[in-house]
């Protein structure tokens, strides 16, 4: 088993080199691949990023309490919704405490001078685990008696949909983007292999003839594979960590209201799923290559 | 010492009604029926086209009889799968009318490619390597390249190879047509070298003055069909040429 991996991996190496040309061209196409397969993890994970910032504010409900609701009757509502599987957390705010916060925003500084008593609600902060279920938390507290009829909630319901809906396009967006990448570079591995396969015709015959079997035969070819794959996704890996920051950095000077960030542990991940996919995508793509001609 | 191939045995090779038709339907063998004793050594003989290169083919499993049935050492060479074909091609060896050496692999590599191909350890490689390359006359040239060969020498490797992993058959198509009579001769002796170790051995050749001076069994193929089956035959017919001549 060791001899022939062994012998497997000094053909992968030998045909790697004797065809020099056809090798690098094949590392250079997949490396473009999974550098534009990288830029689009980086864009997706930075989206992400954004998106999960929206969703965490968007998932979070302000329900208004009309003034003359008893204190007993929101204690009762805010229970029943802290007792709700969807929600996360209730939290009480009243009128006076509200008006703190308003005061505190910078923004309404000189709103805030102009205010004479307290024209602000109490409210109920609530806290969605899901956001497609915030919908659901606004209909309840919309029939709940003790909220402000003039003004119950600051639910943006066609805001969240789109912001949902968005979301999931640019996923299936990432996606289709990603399968596609992968199927060119299962081609681009498969037809070098074919080439490889090709100068080692003779090879191959007298392998077969003299007893090799089929994995003994396919083996150095799928190596190859992963090795096209593995140097591909090296390079790719080393130029979008070279890159990463110095474009996040531009895209933030350019477009200022969409927080995006550097994040030096998504690296590791972007490595991790380079380097599998750059091996996995080779293996495929010299499996398929090889299957068809070096069957025994 | 010639090893006389004992005929009452139960054969080694057996051909039991096989027909071969290829797809474009050329019709290249019928009804064959043959059985070769352990210890054999047969010669194919006939015209271009008359069906002796399907038969090694058949026999070393390149092709699938459309009919009938062909038995190697017991195995069903037909329904034998695939995964199998591996391990009967180990008990054979094959020597064909172009060499089929490696030019990139020196004269060691080249013999030592059948025998690492079935993951053998470098040492023992080593030593069954040198112990071929000394039965075919070729020690010393380990390092050459097959270019720097004559086609004599390059078929001398080609049989190491063949017999580096000490197989039971010798399946040979054309081994001397490429060869001047003088090492074609010198080749042959090779082959009667190994015959007498104990190898079955199969050649279809065209070589006229070897067969008749050999004297071995003749298998003539004509039209796909056995012609005649002679246990110590010459290269034609006597009887057919002696009504020629008349």
């Amino acid at each position: 088993m060791l001899r022939n991996l062994k012998f497997a991996l000094n053909s992968a190496w030998q045909s790697f080199w004797r065809n020099l040309a056809v090798s690098l061209a094949a590392v250079l196409s997949i490396t473009l691949i999974l550098v534009l397969a990288g830029v689009n993890l980086l864009v997706g994970h930075a989206f992400s990023q954004v998106l999960d910032g929206f969703r965490t504010k968007v998932s979070e409900i302000s329900i208004n309490v009309s003034d003359d609701t008893p204190l007993q009757t929101v204690s009762d509502f805010q229970q029943q919704l802290t007792a709700d599987g969807r929600v996360t957390s209730v939290r009480f705010i009243t009128k006076e405490e509200a008006l703190a916060q308003f005061k505190a925003d910078p923004q309404n500084v000189v709103f805030a001078q102009q205010i004479e008593g307290n024209p602000l609600d109490a409210k109920l902060e609530v806290h969605v685990k899901n956001l497609g279920d915030v919908a659901a938390i606004d209909t309840l507290a919309r029939r709940w008696p003790g909220v402000d009829p003039a003004d119950p909630t600051n639910y943006q319901g066609d805001f969240v949909n789109r912001m949902l809906e968005l979301s999931s396009w640019l996923s299936l967006a990432g996606v289709a983007l990603l399968l596609i990448l992968m199927i060119v570079s299962v081609v681009i591995v498969m037809n070098t292999i074919r080439t490889a396969v090709y100068h080692r015709r003779k090879e191959i015959e007298v392998m077969k003839l003299v007893g090799a079997t089929e994995w003994f035969v396919r083996g150095p070819f799928v190596i190859e594979g992963i090795m096209t794959g593995l140097i591909a996704a090296s390079i790719a890996l080393a130029l979008l960590v070279i890159a990463y920051p110095p474009a996040v950095d531009r895209f933030k000077s350019d477009i200022g209201f969409i927080p995006l960030s550097y994040d030096p542990r998504f690296i590791s991940i972007l490595a991790q799923d380079l380097l599998l996919a750059g091996a996995l995508l080779g293996a495929l793509g010299s499996y398929i290559g090889v299957r068809r001609y070096v069957r025994i | 010492m010639v090893l006389t191939p004992d005929f009452e045995s139960r054969p080694v090779i057996s051909f039991q009604r096989v027909f071969k038709t290829y797809p474009t339907g050329t019709e290249a063998l019928r009804d064959i029926n043959l059985e070769v004793p352990e210890g054999d050594f047969l010669f194919l003989v006939g015209p271009s086209g008359a069906g002796k290169s399907t038969l090694v083919r058949l026999l070393i499993r390149e092709e699938k009889p459309s009919k009938g049935k062909i038995f190697v050492d017991g195995i069903e060479l037909g329904r034998m799968k695939r995964r199998k074909l591996p391990y009967y091609r180990r008990k054979v060896g094959l020597v064909f009318q172009d060499f089929k050496l490696l030019p990139n692999l020196t004269v060691y590599e080249n013999v030592a490619f059948a025998l690492r191909v079935l993951g053998e350890a470098d040492s023992h490689i080593r030593a069954r390597v040198a112990e071929a390359l000394d039965t075919v006359s070729l020690t010393g040239k380990d390092h050459t390249y097959p270019s720097n060969l004559s086609g004599g020498e390059q078929q001398r490797v080609a049989i190491a190879r063949a017999l580096v992993h000490a197989p039971r058959f010798i399946i040979a198509d054309e081994p001397t047509g490429n060869l001047d009579p003088a090492t074609a001769w010198e080749i042959m002796q090779l082959f009667l070298r190994i015959n007498a170790r104990g190898a079955t051995v199969v050649m279809a050749t065209h070589n006229r003055e070897i067969v008749d001076l050999l004297r071995r069994r003749v298998i003539a193929i004509d039209a796909g069909q056995i012609a005649r089956d002679d246990r110590s035959g010459r290269y034609h017919d006597d009887v057919a040429k002696s009504q020629v001549r008349a």
